[in-house]
């Protein structure tokens, strides 16, 4: 086996209680991450599909990369995949992940991943000390919220632990490292579809609903704390990579043209650290260090003195908004006339009680807003069938009782509205009516819109030829939309556009990958078709089989180079065969990421999946774009920064971009299905046999 | 390395007479090393200087502010990686532990050697292993080679955690060489060359010094590296701190005292 792998697999089966192995080398081909995820999802049960979420069949899929543990930048997500009950009409094959250093330490364990399947008769957590598993006894834990279980399940792993000292786990094996413990909360154990899974007090597994799943199989944890090692191929060449990566690194020192980029209009894009914490911007400041994920060289949490909102980013730090705090501007004044001080304060422990509960931040501001609008028309309140009864919002009251009656499942209110905004919409025969008309945008598979899907549309398109919300902001709205809404733009739509066109490689030979319009190159086009797939390739491999963080990578362009070229392509493949003592190519390794989607697209396909379902609602036809995405365009023959405020996306145009990319792709373009030739090509005979035996091959 | 080719020969001598397990650490104490002090021939056994003997001073250290530290353990990995081929926290020779629940300063601590003035794993090694490098800065050092594995290192390192590491592959002590003894870098470590933690630090918060910190104090080697930069990213360690460019901006925004009449 090369470089990067420890070289197993755990298979826990949570019925018979059994723990077995899974040699990685049976997947290798596949990457890590994501591509072996998916592959042995297939494996296990892809002929079983369809069934539900829930179904004791159902797998959670916790896998690592050969970067995992190392020192690659931005990377070490752990890539969570199984059919996620949080997604909707369908509960489909999804996948979430999250930072910390939970595969780092299940590296150093020895694994490469762990596969959970079954279901427990009574509440467990799984043991993972270097090669040793063990499946624990949750009594005592089960019920706790997700600090306090990650904290009782550390000092039960290592009672010998003492902070600040080294400690032996076995024969004379030692570390100073606590161990890392991902876990649901009430919210999971209740089956709430917006449950995520929790790792530290702000990592979350926030889309997909895997808390649930967790809950379903009365598993409330899993600890991984080990003493080994990665081995890395060209260990020479590795080191050099890592140095040499450092002039794409914002310098904390000396940083490049900081009167232009350090501001905190930029603070989210420029590299820098500590900008993803959005709830201690203002004065007086909380004192606080900029905390890294494993191996993150940008640092874009913060841990403070008061130790509230740690490690929590963006949404996960600014969800629950107290007397006005958050981003960056807490308070001081309003309907509340709260001091500034305080609306901080409650506005970070508000967030962190939705990481105690184990609520998914990005569905939970969703359901919120439904729950809101539901309120305003008179479906919900005083007297109705169903009654929030929450307290006034804004406060922290309301956060609480909100969250609680949620995770908790209380009352009539508490189980329709844990179901999610979809599935609520749904059960309250609403569903049709609320979406298409934009009322509550679930826009892709339950999942809410993240940014325009008339105007951001590699994000829409990438979104719904997917399974949920892309969440992916590094592609293109953090270097164009956020530059450029900066109002400061440090390359003209013209420069940006053209290196981003030469980073994208195989399709470098196409100028118009980035052009936004509506003109012949634009959002309709062959270019587009091209700028999709390359998404949907690089989420695949890099992202998802290589770990990387979607506020990292790719990066086509940066601010932290004289010549704003960022180390997107040459990064990607220099970094990887360092570590696996491969020799790939950047095209080689996207053709790897179109393989893992189009095994992925399989298992949609045995789930039900059929080119007439990826539509997008109504409103994305028929209701203009509003503002807020500034993203390069060709109009009227000149590049410039647009927003495309007004635009309507045309249904025939998209039904017709939609033909051409599964032509493109290698997929049937009557139903989106892979086709054989396609299947084989990619060495997935075995894929195509099964979709043959249920009339589902392209 | 104090001792000859004729020191070496006695030394292996005394290995064979007084095997690792002999000198095993448990639960704090040291068994058998003062019976080994005791019965060894000197020359063979303690090539280390007597207690109390002044040695020559380092002529390199690692100063580092944690403060800064943001906690991504990429300095414990070069250094793995530097000195073994592999990335392992557990083989790092400089150790960042932290609580993602603990409250900031507490919640990471920095942990690299200090090269002490006096070092106790010299002083203490029962077999010559822990040494003075005056061939490279006067660095103190473990040769491997030499290690029975006794762990006396580690339990007389006065430091929590205790800067001599334990390498469970090879079952020998180890610690921080400032890099001098790196086969899988292309550069040239020790004093005088590039030291792994220092080059690999994202956040800039280890610096090699020639000059020895602060003994006197217990973080002498904790120091502030941050300048007006790290300010304004809104990182401070105390409320009352008011970034330089928040100060330019509310002072921008302050309207303009009314003329005098």
């Amino acid at each position: 086996m090369s470089g990067g792998y420890t070289g197993k697999i755990a298979r826990v089966n949570l019925t018979t209680k059994t723990v077995s192995t899974i040699e990685t080398a049976k997947y290798e081909e596949f990457g890590g991450g994501h591509g072996m995820g998916s592959a042995i999802f297939f494996d296990l049960v892809g002929d079983q599909l369809p069934f539900e979420a829930f179904d004791p069949r159902n797998l959670v899929i916790m896998m690592a990369s050969p970067f995992s543990g190392t020192f690659m930048p931005g990377s070490g997500r752990c890539e969570v995949q199984g059919l996620g009950p949080g997604l909707y009409p369908v509960e489909w094959f999804g996948h979430s992940n999250f930072g910390g250093r939970f595969t780092s330490q299940l590296k150093f364990a020895g694994w490469d991943g762990i596969v959970v399947e079954g279901a427990s008769d009574k509440p467990v957590w799984i043991n993972i000390a270097d090669d040793k598993i063990k499946i624990e006894d949750a009594n005592g834990i089960w019920g706790m919220d997700t600090y306090d279980a990650q904290q009782e399940i550390s000092r039960r792993v290592m009672p010998q632990m003492r902070y600040g000292e080294w400690a032996e786990l076995a024969n004379s094996c030692f570390t100073t490292q606590i161990p890392a413990v991902v876990c649901c909360g009430p919210a999971g154990e209740n089956l709430s579809r917006i449950a995520a899974l929790l790792h530290g007090p702000g990592s979350q597994a926030a889309l997909c609903g895997f808390g649930a799943v967790f809950g379903s199989k009365k598993l409330k944890a899993i600890s991984a704390i080990g003493t080994g090692g990665v081995p890395i191929a060209d260990p020479k060449a590795f080191m050099d990579a890592r140095l040499w990566f450092r002039q794409f690194q914002w310098d904390v020192d000396n940083p490049r043209e900081p009167e232009k980029f350090a501001g905190r209009g930029y603070s989210l894009i420029n590299g820098a650290p500590s900008g993803g914490n959005v709830s201690n911007g203002s004065l007086p400041l909380v004192p606080a260090r900029a905390a890294a994920c494993a191996s993150c060289p940008r640092g874009c949490r913060m841990r403070l003195a008061s130790a509230d909102s740690n490690e929590s980013v963006c949404a996960g730090s600014m969800f629950a908004r107290i007397g006005g705090g958050g981003f960056g501007a807490p308070g001081g004044g309003g309907a509340s006339a709260m001091p500034a001080i305080l609306s901080g304060k409650l506005t970070r422990q508000g967030n962190d009680l939705m990481h105690r509960y184990g609520l998914g931040h990005w569905q939970l501001m969703a359901t919120q807003g439904y729950i809101q609008f539901l309120e305003r028309a008179g479906v919900f309140g005083k007297g109705k069938e169903i009654d929030p009864d929450l307290p006034p919002s804004g406060t922290f009251a309301y956060y609480e009782a909100l969250m609680r009656k949620l995770s908790l499942r209380e009352g009539k209110f508490g189980q329709l509205a844990g179901e999610a905004a979809a599935r609520m919409a749904d059960k309250l025969g609403r569903y049709k009516e609320d979406v298409n008309s934009g009322n509550v945008r679930l826009t892709y598979w339950g999942t809410q819109e993240h940014y325009s899907s008339q105007v951001e549309v590699e994000w829409g398109f990438g979104s719904l030829l997917g399974e949920r919300d892309l969440m992916l902001h590094q592609m293109a709205n953090y270097p164009l939309h956020w530059m450029a809404a900066s109002g400061a733009p440090y390359l003209t739509a013209e420069e940006a556009s053209k290196l981003y066109a030469e980073a994208m490689i195989p399709y470098n030979d196409d100028r118009y990958l980035v052009d936004y319009g509506e003109g012949p190159t634009g959002v309709y086009s062959d270019s587009k078709v091209k700028q999709v797939a390359w998404v949907k390739h690089y989420e695949k491999f890099w992202v998802g089989a290589g770990g990387f963080c979607g506020w990292r990578w790719p990066q086509c362009i940066t601010n932290n180079t004289a010549d704003r070229r960022g180390a997107t392509p040459q990064a990607e493949p220099r970094f990887w065969n360092a570590v696996t003592g491969k020799k790939g190519t950047f095209a080689d390794y996207m053709e790897l990421g179109h393989k893992i989607y189009t095994l992925d697209r399989a298992i949609w396909v045995l789930q039900g999946r059929h080119r007439n379902m990826e539509v997008f609602p109504d409103y994305v036809y028929d209701k203009p774009a509003g503002g807020g995405s500034e993203l390069p365009m060709v109009v009227d023959g000149a590049w410039k920064y647009d927003g495309g405020r007004g635009r309507k996306l045309d249904r025939d145009k998209v039904e017709d971009f939609k033909t051409r990319f599964y032509k493109f792709e290698g997929y049937n373009s009557e139903n989106g299905f892979p086709t054989r030739a396609t299947l084989e090509k990619m060495n997935l005979k075995k894929v195509a046999d099964l979709l043959q035996s249920k009339s589902k091959l392209g | 390395m104090p001792g000859g080719k004729k020191a070496e020969s006695e030394e292996v001598a005394a290995k064979k007479k007084f095997s690792r397990r002999d000198f095993i650490v448990t639960g704090g104490a040291i068994a058998a090393v003062d019976a080994l002090i005791a019965t060894t021939p000197a020359k063979a056994a303690i090539p280390s200087p007597a207690k109390g003997t002044a040695l020559p001073e380092s002529k390199g250290y690692l100063i580092y502010d944690g403060k800064k530290c943001a906690g991504c353990t990429t300095c414990m990995l070069s250094c793995s990686l530097t000195h073994y081929g592999v990335q392992s926290l557990s083989l790092s020779r400089i150790q960042i532990i932290q609580d993602s629940f603990g409250k900031f300063p507490t919640d990471i601590k920095m942990a690299p050697c200090r090269q002490c003035k006096t070092p106790p794993c010299v002083e203490n090694c029962p077999v010559g292993a822990a040494y003075v490098d005056t061939k490279n800065g006067n660095i103190r050092r473990i040769d491997s080679k030499k290690c029975i594995g006794c762990r006396t290192c580690l339990a007389m390192c006065p430091q929590q955690p205790h800067r001599t590491v334990w390498n469970h592959v090879e079952g020998k002590s180890s610690k921080c060489d400032l890099c001098v003894d790196t086969p899988h870098w292309n550069e040239k470590g020790g004093p005088g060359g590039k030291q792994a933690c220092v080059e690999s630090c994202p956040m800039k918060a280890i610096k090699f010094v020639a000059q020895m910190p602060d003994q006197t104090e217990t973080d002498g080697y904790d120091v502030n590296l941050r300048n007006d930069y790290w300010l304004n990213l809104g990182l401070v360690e105390s409320s009352t701190i008011i970034p330089p460019a928040m100060a330019a901006q509310a002072k921008a925004k302050k309207p303009a005292p009314k003329p005098k009449e």
